[in-house]
C-alpha cells in the first residue's frame, strides 16, 4: 500500500484529511527548508549580475540624456 | 522610485532569487539563467512595479512566471541538482549536517513542483501565505493544502530513508498515520 496512492490531488485544494504530523517533525523540516534555502542564499553571487544591472543602467542614462530628459519614465 | 533605487533593490534580492530559481529548478545552472532573465524582465517592467508593495514578491511572480513558461521542459532534460548541490556540499565544514541537507535536497526534489515551490516560498523566504498565494494565482487554502502534503511526503521520505538516524524517539515522531505499517516494522 503505497502512501502516493491516497493523494486526493490538487483540484481547488480540497481540504485534504488534515494529516497531522507530529509537531517535532514539521519543527525538524523547518530546520532542513532554512538549512537548505540558507546555504543557498549565501552562496557568493556571481559578477555577472551586477554587470548586467549596470549596463542595463549605463543604457537608460545614455538613453534619458539623448532625450534631454533624466526622467526615469 | 528613482532607476538608482530600483537597482539597488534587485541586487538585494539576488541571492533569494537565485535560492528559489534553484529550489525550483534543481540546477544552480539553470537557476542562474533564470536569475538573469528575470532581472531582464524586472528592469524592463519597472514602471509596473508599485513602489511600497514587496519587491520580493513582485520578482518572485516574474521569475516563477519565466519558469514554467520556458525553463521548466529545459530543468527535466537537465536533471543536475544533485551534482550541483553536492558541489556546493563539498565547500564547507561540518560532515554530519552535510549528510542531512544532502538527503533533505533529495527528498525536496522529489516533491511535485507545485508542493515544493509553495514550501520554499512559505518555510524559507519570508514570504506570507498570502503573497504565496498571489504569486502562484490561487486561493490560501490552496497553498494551505500543498504546504501540508509536501510537509507530509517529505516526513514519509526521509523517515523511510533513514530511520536509523532519527534514533527510537524520532522513529515514533515520524510514524504519521498515512506512512502506517512500513515505519511501525522498522
Amino acid at each position: 500500500m503505497n502512501g502516493m496512492a491516497m493523494d486526493p490531488g490538487e483540484p481547488g485544494g480540497e481540504p485534504d484529511h488534515d494529516i497531522v504530523l507530529d509537531a517535532r517533525v514539521q519543527e525538524s523540516i523547518g530546520r532542513s527548508l532554512k538549512a537548505h534555502y540558507d546555504d543557498l542564499v549565501n552562496a557568493p553571487v556571481p559578477d555577472k549580475f551586477l554587470l548586467l544591472l549596470a549596463q542595463l543602467e549605463a543604457q537608460e542614462k545614455r538613453a534619458s540624456a539623448g532625450d534631454a530628459s533624466d526622467e526615469r519614465r | 522610485m528613482s532607476a538608482a533605487d530600483f537597482k539597488d533593490g534587485l541586487i538585494r534580492e539576488i541571492p533569494n532569487l537565485r535560492a528559489f530559481a534553484a529550489s525550483l529548478s534543481g540546477s544552480m545552472q539553470l537557476a542562474d539563467d533564470l536569475v538573469q532573465d528575470t532581472l531582464l524582465k524586472a528592469w524592463g517592467n519597472s514602471d509596473k512595479f508599485q513602489p511600497g508593495t514587496s519587491l520580493r514578491a513582485w520578482l518572485f511572480t516574474i521569475l516563477r512566471n519565466t519558469y514554467y513558461s520556458l525553463y521548466r521542459k529545459r530543468g527535466r532534460e537537465v536533471q543536475d541538482s544533485e551534482g550541483t548541490y553536492a558541489e556546493r556540499l563539498a565547500v564547507r565544514g561540518n560532515q554530519e549536517s552535510h549528510l542531512d541537507l544532502a538527503d533533505f535536497r533529495t527528498a525536496l526534489a522529489k516533491l511535485p513542483e507545485e508542493q515544493r515551490e509553495v514550501l520554499i516560498m512559505v518555510g524559507a523566504t519570508g514570504l506570507s501565505y498570502e503573497e504565496t498565494a498571489e504569486i502562484c494565482g490561487v486561493a490560501i487554502g490552496t497553498i494551505k493544502s500543498r504546504v501540508n502534503r509536501a510537509r507530509t511526503k517529505l516526513a514519509e521520505l526521509l523517515s523511510i530513508g533513514s530511520l536509523e538516524d532519527l534514533g527510537p524517539d524520532r522513529q515514533s515522531a515520524a510514524a504519521i498515520q498515512r506512512a502506517g505499517p512500513e515505519i511501525v516494522r522498522l
